[in-house]
């Protein structure tokens, strides 16, 4: 082996598994945009299989026009949104309140906040299910509102108060010398300096929204109540079953969530590494 | 630990009673607004996670059904599971399902980590094309596969039969008992690795490059360098995420839902799949809380040691 081989063999071993791995992530995702344009016949037939030929709309048209889907999504942009915003205000004063300010009982509820973010919903979606039929909100949007800040306010919390810590103290303690209250000093001098994380925690939070499936499962029947995930999956079991329009829902279902982490994926990245897990 | 405005304050010539003083010396210099900021959240907590879960544990001692009264039975429900095949089963297929996912998203999250952390072009980009798995909605991910592996049309089957000719016929991935758990570890696998890279990454880049130039100074080759810098620095975050993913992944509902809502006869039926059936197929409550709370005690070691590590963490 010559020594210019061997000096750039890491190099080729590093692109080989960057390519084995953009193929396994990548090709489900190309593999169901395909499908989704792809004409009942062709598939039936398993001719051109990576490529649509014809390329047709067919599967998007059915699927706005036949199914209840543009009702889902709707529901799931009221939801997500909702909670999103409830979940990221809560989170972020919350955070501040456990991260800067001294007060009795902060060691208690930040190890409170922690423990609340890693139990499970499959432990607690039972009970939540009978408090939720308890409020009579079973069966409504308000529901799946009321419920998924369980999971969401833990994770802004959690996300910001390591994004709070990382702030010099001493601009705050300058604002308040120049005659600043305790609010003002958050208000004016960390929630600006703090915004990208507060951006990132709440992309976060609408995510994890967006994506629920367990207590959308179990707290909706009525079907035109149903959400995106639970929604797209019941075309499994439902009367109405076709690769190609439920993979037509599966792009539409994607492509806010990868359309928000394009555009902000620095933020998101930074966010995640930065709070949930710094060793 | 008094801090110059928190100085500054005490000293303010603003007339303030005895009573707040000492309120202040009790319950902190800023309880005030700290109490005002955390309330919500600690009523969220109350509200949503607490009360629920301590109505939980009495579910699980009582007999109920969907919209009848509880009936008390003590321990019962747990005892009768502990002899019960179809939960035993659940509890084996549940720890195979998560040490098996576990175990390969952490030597992929470390090949994702090492490859991006070297020299090559458009890091940041392919940061961002690997991490997609781990943001795109599950329900998504689980669909696209179930689509994979379906046995007629799928295209792993038109792969591995027309176009490689490694198999004669296809697999029935998801409906024969022997590959059914290996299909649905791998999509958790292929979900969640994502994560396990891009935090081993963010630990990676917090190791000083002094200690790697020492070690190659020293004569330390390439392995050498992973075993004794890289991975030694990665402690923490490699008990981090491994314990964090060991949660997710034992509770993981919606994988095996999608896929094979526990099937077949039962061969991926995991303890969440197993709570749900029992909750809401069978509408016998209280045993199925039971079933979720069974591995309480195993649950809550674990959570006990992680969230020890992250407050650690955090304090760094």
């Amino acid at each position: 082996m010559s020594r210019a081989l061997a000096r750039r063999l890491p190099d080729v071993t590093a692109y080989a598994f960057l390519a084995v791995l953009v193929v396994l992530v990548v090709f489900p995702f190309y593999w169901m945009t395909i499908t989704a344009l792809k004409s009942e016949t062709q598939m039936r037939s398993l001719t051109s299989m990576f490529w649509p030929d014809p390329l047709v709309i067919d599967n998007f048209r059915h699927l706005l026009r036949q199914t209840d889907f543009g009702a889902w999504f709707k529901n799931s942009v009221t939801v997500a949104v909702t909670s999103t915003l409830l979940a990221t205000a809560i989170g972020t004063v919350g955070a501040y309140g456990l991260a800067r300010l001294r007060f009795r009982g902060r060691a208690f509820m930040s190890s409170a906040v922690l423990i609340t973010y890693l139990v499970p919903p499959s432990i607690l979606f039972i009970p939540l299910y009978a408090q939720i039929r308890n409020l009579g909100l079973a069966d409504s949007l308000a529901g799946l509102i009321a419920a998924y800040p369980s999971f969401t306010v833990p994770f802004v919390t959690w996300l910001l108060m390591g994004y709070f810590e990382s702030i010099p103290e001493e601009l705050e303690e300058a604002a308040m010398i120049d005659g600043a209250s305790r609010f003002g000093a958050f208000a004016r001098i960390v929630l600006p300096l703090a915004a990208p994380g507060v951006l990132a925690a709440g992309l976060y939070a609408f995510t994890q929204a967006w994506n629920e499936f367990l207590y959308a499962l179990v707290f909706i029947t009525d079907v035109k109540l149903r959400t995106l995930p639970v929604g797209l999956s019941s075309f499994i079991t439902g009367d109405v079953y076709g690769w190609g329009f439920l993979m037509a829902g599966a792009v539409l279902t994607t492509l806010p969530v990868i359309a928000a982490y394009i555009y902000l994926q620095k933020y998101m990245v930074e966010g995640l590494t930065a709070g949930s897990v710094k060793g | 630990m008094a801090t110059p405005a928190a100085q500054l304050r005490a000293s303010t010539p603003l007339p303030r009673t005895r009573a707040q003083i000492s309120l202040h010396r009790v319950l902190g210099p800023d309880y005030r607004l700290g109490y005002l900021f955390v309330l919500p959240m600690a009523i969220l907590v109350l509200a949503l996670v607490a009360y629920p879960f301590g109505y939980a544990i009495y579910l699980s001692m009582t007999k109920k059904y969907v919209g009848v009264p509880p009936v008390w039975v003590g321990l019962d429900n747990y005892i009768k599971l502990t002899w019960d095949g179809f939960f035993r089963r659940a509890v084996v297929n549940s720890f195979v399902f998560t040490f098996g996912s576990v175990a390969v998203k952490l030597v992929l999250g470390i090949a994702m980590a090492l490859v991006l952390s070297s020299r090559i072009r458009w890091r940041s980009f392919w940061t961002g094309v690997l991490l997609i798995p781990w943001v795109a909605p599950t329900v998504v991910s689980a669909l696209n596969f179930l689509w994979i592996y379906d046995y007629s049309l799928g295209v792993l089957n038109y792969l591995l039969v027309r176009v490689f000719r490694l198999l004669p016929h296809g697999i029935g991935w998801l409906s024969e008992p022997g590959t059914a758990m290996g299909s649905v570890i791998a999509v958790n696998i292929w979900r969640g690795f994502p994560f396990f890279g891009i935090s081993f990454l963010a630990g990676m880049k917090a190791i000083p490059g002094e200690l790697y130039e020492a070690a190659a100074v020293d004569g330390a080759g390439a392995l050498q360098r992973f075993f004794r810098v890289t991975l030694p620095g990665l402690k923490n975050i490699l008990i981090i995420v491994t314990l964090l993913s060991t949660i997710w992944t034992f509770n993981d509902f919606q994988i095996v839902y999608i896929l094979t809502k526990g099937g077949p006869g039962g061969a991926t039926q995991v303890l969440p799949v197993f709570t749900y059936e029992i909750a809401f197929g069978a509408q016998r409550l209280g045993e199925a809380i039971a079933v979720a709370l069974y591995m309480l005690p195993a649950l809550a070691a674990v959570i006990i040691v992680l969230a020890r590590y992250m407050r650690r963490g955090q304090r760094t």
